[in-house]
């Protein structure tokens, strides 16, 4: 036994140590994604001078609505699964999972904070560390689409096909507005790997403003953020449901495997806050923070334990997290829905030159700087 | 003559075409709305209605849950016409006529039974009502129940007088009472 584990050392941790991640990290979102749920139905009501839901109780205690993801999910698996005689029976048994499992998989990207040590080993807060995790973001978000094609075809009605047709269209298009935007950071901070990128983002400009993609790239945070939404099929993207015309690519589906596609949309919201934190606004970078504690500009320091600025790292990528998501709920009840052909055009005749400029701009920028040859 | 309303729809500036300063002019108002609900709750206007209830005003228009007058005697003033049921659109009111077995001229309901469950509250049966014997006038709305039979009133439930009534006069209302004071 002590033999095997001295031979097989390495792996042993390494498996160990991603499988408490994968189960804190992901835990984590889960367990966010359930009280986003009621934050985006307490969010719009607040907006709309409502109280929102309140009722749902334990023993008479209603903790202002605490208990009412709890209940929707009881009432989920409770429903009747029902599967249209004409449907694709497999096809659409696994549309679901194809909407659910890649935007899961995504999270294995993303650096929720620096680092820790453990016992003497240095811990990496990232699950998967790939050197190209954003080539990866990109691929595995555009897997996203088979979700909601095959869950609108395979429920053979004419409705969801269209609202599959919409989201097909849709998805590809920005799809490559999203990766467009991201061309310049890569140029910038020369690295595609996030944790890489975040730690580029931590250097300062001119000796004081942190060099956060936002402030190096604002053009390409506002083209993200459009098409992040986008993606996300949420308003003012959402003709893909189009809850009063169409009602979208789920609407046969029932009980969990609806809730399937109503979480992932959920999920998604967190991966855009996430993504956007990560990639713009300095991921766990807390300003002056270093490794040693607070180095102010004008020499100032302040020495921290590195469980403290651990702490405080992982907390600065949760508050950044939790600001986006917020953000995007805003949004969400703010903006009315575009019609089709706006939603076309603003993505290729505006969107997409503009990504393009920006890469134009950041080259030239770049070039007149002499960072590249 | 039709009055119109002329729309100046001038075309949109580049500002307003971009969109985005109207999306961050959007932002602003539902963020308002937002923050200033979040730190001032008691400001907005929802009442948390079985619990909590608002003050009823106090005109002749408004309609609450039904009652059956009462005479000085204890009888019922109703004398089970019919009227009121046949007047009901909403078929919730259920009578079975019986006679005083001393006052073989004057009949009673045995049974008054008022389905609030179906009740529309339209004020129909009082309008209908010859004797003045129906009304409208507790002040209470019927909420929700959790059964249907919680929901049906009958005749005991409906007897009600107000405070002031009833008048020790035999007329059926209260400005016939108001006539007969002064003849006396």
């Amino acid at each position: 036994m002590i033999e095997f584990y001295e031979a097989n050392k390495d792996i042993l941790l390494f498996s160990g140590a991603a499988a408490v991640k994968v189960l804190l990290f992901l835990g984590g979102v889960m367990s966010f994604t359930a009280l986003l749920t009621l934050a985006e139905r307490k969010v719009s009501a607040l907006m709309q001078d409502r109280v929102g839901p309140n009722r749902a109780s334990v023993f008479g205690l209603a903790l202002n609505g605490l208990f009412h993801p709890i209940a929707d999910a009881i009432k989920m698996i409770l429903k009747e699964d029902f599967v249209p005689g004409k449907a694709e029976k497999l096809l659409f048994t696994l549309a679901p999972f194809f909407a659910l499992v890649p935007v899961l998989a995504l999270f294995a990207f993303i650096p929720f904070g620096d680092y820790v040590m453990v016992f003497g080993y240095q811990l990496e807060l990232q699950i998967a560390e790939v050197p190209l995790a954003l080539f990866y973001v990109l691929a595995l978000s555009g897997l996203a689409i088979y979700g909601v094609f095959l869950g609108g075809w395979a429920s053979k009605n004419n409705f969801a096909l269209l609202g599959a047709l919409r989201g097909a269209a849709q998805m590809v298009s920005y799809e490559v507005v999203l990766g467009l935007t991201l061309v310049g950071l890569m140029m910038i901070y020369g690295t595609a790997g996030l944790q890489d990128l975040v730690r580029a983002q931590g250097a300062l400009l001119f000796g004081f403003v942190p060099a956060w993609g936002v402030v190096v790239q604002p053009v390409a945070f506002i083209l993200f953020l459009i098409a992040a939404i986008a993606e996300n099929k949420r308003t003012p993207f959402d003709l893909v449901e189009g809850e009063s015309e169409i009602i979208g690519y789920f609407m046969e589906y029932s009980s969990m495997r609806f809730a399937a596609f109503m979480f992932s949309e959920f999920v998604e919201i967190i991966l855009v806050a996430m993504l956007a934190a990560t990639l713009f606004f300095g991921g766990w970078q807390v300003p002056y923070l270093y490794d040693t504690g607070f180095i102010l500009p004008g020499g100032k320091a302040l020495a921290l334990n590195h469980y403290i600025v651990a702490a405080l790292q992982v907390g600065s990528f949760s508050v950044k997290t939790v600001f986006f998501s917020w953000f995007l709920l805003v949004v969400r009840w703010t903006l009315p829905r575009f019609r089709f052909d706006q939603l076309m055009g603003l993505c290729w005749k505006a969107l997409l030159p503009l990504a393009l400029l920006n890469i134009l701009v950041t080259g030239a920028v770049l070039l007149a700087l002499g960072k590249i040859r | 003559m039709i009055s119109v309303k002329k729309v100046n729809n001038r075309p949109l500036n580049f500002l307003e075409r971009i969109y985005l300063p109207e999306i961050a002019r959007g932002l602003a108002v539902t963020m308002r709305h937002f923050f200033v609900n979040l730190f001032n709750p008691s400001g907005m206007p929802t009442v948390q209605y079985p619990e909590q209830t608002r003050p009823l005003p106090g005109n002749a228009n408004l309609r609450t849950r039904h009652r059956l007058k009462v005479r000085a005697d204890g009888s019922p003033k109703c004398v089970a016409c019919f009227m009121c049921q046949t007047a009901c659109p909403a078929y919730c009111i259920h009578i079975e006529a019986a006679e005083y077995a001393e006052n073989s001229v004057e009949k009673y309901p045995a049974v008054f039974d008022i389905d609030l469950s179906r009740c529309v509250m339209c004020g129909m049966c009082v309008e209908a009502c010859p004797e003045d014997a129906i009304a409208m006038d507790t002040r209470e709305i019927p909420g929700g129940a959790l059964h249907r039979g919680e929901m049906l009133m009958n005749k005991e439930g409906l007897l009600r007088n107000l405070p002031g009534e009833p008048s020790t006069l035999g007329a059926s209302n209260r400005l016939a009472n108001e006539y007969l004071e002064g003849k006396k």
